[in-house]
């Protein structure tokens, strides 16, 4: 009987347990699926790319074929899916098989490499002649910053604009969010229900009249004009992530530290701040994120001096056109982001006793 | 080490809130003085501004020879103890010992000689490198101490630093606050809301209601000579026994008369009512004072109600219309409720208060 009554537990634990892992690893797979997706696309090559079905892994080489066509030369790749050679260049321009080559096939290849492989062709010694080329696997990231002349300045200034929101929003929301905390005035929850307000608002659906105040501060077009923008959304988060925060700290904390000889600011220095960085690093997260990713707004109040993310969403329009150069810009726009996440994680995690997030 | 002096001190909140009013109190060089008070009556508030942290609406406030009044509070030379304790907890015990010690720019081995003598008074010594959510409250206690004591302070302030303990570490707190008040001979002002707290630890206690001072005196002066109804009934656990009575003039001498109670008064104890002129007074009388007689004797009888016996004695009330009357008795014979049990007064501690103004008659 017990020992029945054992099994059985057993069996219900073993039950539970095999839902709960394959709970897990579903929702593990929804998340990697995705981001695996994107990643193996950045490495693929435009051919490749554009095949079907889409290759898991991006290849590493190419095997061509090499045979004399009708109009020169025939170029063929060797197909894994179809396990077959496919006809893809007939010319005697040397330099369209060469493009044609790092361009479709992210392969380069020099002129005088084809002469070679021309040359075994002309002696005769065999036909077709069957060459591998291999591949070079950053290629798509490097013509993404070629072909986009203005990603690595619009880098740099999204990294401005991601850095000045986070040092306005921080020190105004900051401010504001201790003054929630600590002290009591008329129209106190009002106020601070009222700055979520600006975040109800599309950035599509103000877009025009942002164009024109922008304009008229003759902010359009420039990077401080997208940190005023991003920053009234960011600190009306910061000021509700610190207020909770201050709010946690014990006002006792920092009377106590002017009883010991801090002025205010001392007081501020080393008792507030380092208790409330975890909450300041949680708002400094969202607003890098927030200023990071924007791209609506950027669109449209940009025109000349685009940010990252509207460099990448042009990379993905008909006129550069390439969804493995698209998903190489959008995974070089993915890294500051985790990195910057990654880093704060540490300081979002240290709690100090009752103070929490 | 230094006095306190706070003269005619008033704290207004808002427009009509006094949570100080015109307060008065020296305090002198090396006294444990405490302030006691039901809750919301400003003894707190009196605290703070000795400290800085509330501002003075009126008045002056003096440590020594200098006025404070309009001072920061890091410019004051004082130290505080408050109820939470208030550690850092973002430092090292060590460093919450030191943190205004390095603010004073002193030498780094000076610093750590003053540390470890603070932590060794105040028995944390091993404790030095842990952050104090690694400490038990009472742990945490012992570093807001020995961080007070780390200054070297001209006034000791202390507000309710034992009302988050538990109540047996409490207690033997208690006894360490004070040794650690006779070693270090510091000038202390200890906030409290309890009584035997009160009564354990001060020199002098002031007892404060409603923002005003009730009463200035030694734990004796307040308990055995209590200024007013209010006080007589704060202090004490049980608290002053109370009876509405009647002053009778007979051809015997003085009574005091209630429907269950008829007391005649020794002529020196009747002479405090000579210049009395109402014909009613509140009879005072604390519980240890009230003596189980022979029926002859008695000035009152009546059945009792409960006996809670407190292994050293008992405590047996009695109920007279709405009063309850308790009793200090000698712990046997016990006496069980029903029982008629027979009073009489220990007439030198009675206590005579004007039913009007609630002050004691006989001072």
């Amino acid at each position: 009987m017990a020992k029945k009554i054992k099994k059985t537990i057993k069996l219900s634990k073993l039950i539970s347990k095999t839902i709960f892992y394959m709970l897990i690893v579903t929702l593990a797979i929804a998340i990697i699926l995705p981001a695996f997706f994107l990643v193996s696309l950045s490495f693929l090559s435009t051919r490749e790319a554009y095949q079907y079905p889409l290759p898991l892994l991006p290849s590493m080489s190419t095997e061509y074929s090499l045979t004399h066509g009708n109009r020169g030369y025939l170029i063929s790749v060797y197909d894994k899916f179809d396990e077959e050679y496919q006809t893809v260049l007939d010319t005697s321009e040397l330099e369209k098989i060469t493009v044609y080559m790092k361009n479709q096939l992210g392969t380069p290849y020099t002129i005088p490499e084809i002469e070679e492989q021309i040359a075994k062709l002309e002696s005769g010694a065999e036909d077709p002649v069957y060459f591998s080329a291999s591949k070079n696997i950053f290629l798509n990231y490097i013509s993404f910053f070629q072909i986009s002349r203005d990603a690595v300045p619009a880098l740099l200034r999204s990294f401005q604009i991601a850095g000045l929101t986070i040092l306005v929003s921080l020190t105004i929301g900051g401010m504001a969010g201790y003054a929630f905390a600590r002290y009591i005035f008329p129209g106190r929850d009002a106020l601070k229900f009222s700055v979520l307000f600006v975040r109800m608002f599309p950035g599509v659906a103000i877009a025009l009249p942002m164009v024109i105040i922008l304009a008229d501060m003759g902010f359009y077009d420039k990077p401080v004009g997208l940190v005023l923008v991003y920053s009234v959304g960011s600190i009306a988060l910061t000021i509700w992530i610190t207020a909770s925060i201050f709010m946690g700290i014990p006002e006792s904390l920092e009377e106590a530290a002017q009883v010991f000889g801090a002025t205010k600011f001392q007081t501020f220095l080393r008792v507030t701040f380092p208790l409330a960085l975890p909450g300041l690093a949680a708002a400094a997260m969202y607003a890098f994120l927030g200023a990071w990713n924007e791209t609506v707004s950027a669109i449209i109040l940009t025109q000349f001096n685009p940010t990252f993310p509207v460099v990448v969403y042009q990379a993905l329009l008909g006129a550069v056109g390439n969804v493995n150069l698209a998903a190489a810009g959008g995974l070089v726009m993915a890294i500051p982001s985790l990195v910057f996440t990654f880093f704060i994680r540490k300081y979002i995690q240290q709690m100090w006793g009752g103070v929490t997030i | 080490m230094a006095t306190l002096k706070m003269q005619n001190v008033t704290k207004q909140f808002g427009r009509n809130v006094i949570a100080v009013k015109d307060f008065n109190l020296e305090v002198q060089e090396k006294e444990f003085l405490v302030l006691l008070g039901p809750s919301g009556c400003g003894k707190t508030t009196a605290m703070r501004m000795v400290a800085g942290l509330e501002e003075v609406t009126t008045g002056h406030i003096f440590i020594g020879d200098r006025e404070v009044t309009e001072l920061p509070p890091r410019k004051r030379n004082v130290s505080m103890i408050f109820q939470n304790y208030a550690v850092w907890p973002h430092m090292t015990v060590y460093d919450n010992i030191a943190f205004a010690l390095k603010l004073k720019n002193l030498p780094k081995d000076e610093i750590d000689k003053i540390v470890k003598e603070s932590a060794r008074l105040a028995k944390i010594e091993m404790l030095l490198d842990r952050l104090p959510s690694q400490l038990s409250g009472g742990q945490q206690q012992r570093v807001a101490v020995s961080r007070a004591i780390a200054v070297n302070p001209d006034i000791f302030l202390m507000d309710e630093p034992l009302s988050n303990l538990d109540a047996k570490l409490r207690v033997s707190m208690r006894t360490e606050l004070k040794a650690i008040h006779e070693k270090a001979g510091s000038t202390t002002v200890f906030v409290t809301h309890d009584q035997s707290e009160a009564m354990s630890m001060a020199d002098r206690i002031v007892i404060m209601k409603d923002g005003e001072v009730v009463q200035v005196g030694t734990p004796d002066d307040v308990y055995h000579r209590s200024r007013s109804i209010f006080v007589a009934d704060f202090i004490g656990t049980p608290p002053t026994n109370f009876m509405d009575v009647k002053i009778q003039k007979e051809t015997n001498g003085t009574h005091l008369v209630n429907p269950h109670l008829n007391l005649l008064l020794t002529s020196e104890m009747a002479n405090h009512l000579h210049n009395y002129s109402k014909g009613h007074i509140v009879l005072g009388i604390r519980p240890e004072n009230i003596l189980l007689v022979d029926s002859g004797k008695a000035a009152l009888s009546a059945s009792c109600l409960v006996s809670e016996p407190q292994g050293s004695h008992q405590v047996v009330a009695i109920q007279l219309d709405e009063n309850i009357i308790k009793a200090v008795a000698p712990a046997s014979p016990k006496i069980a409720p029903g029982t008629d049990v027979h009073l009489n007064f220990k007439q030198e501690t009675l206590r005579f208060f004007d039913p009007d103004t609630t002050l004691a008659i006989n001072d």
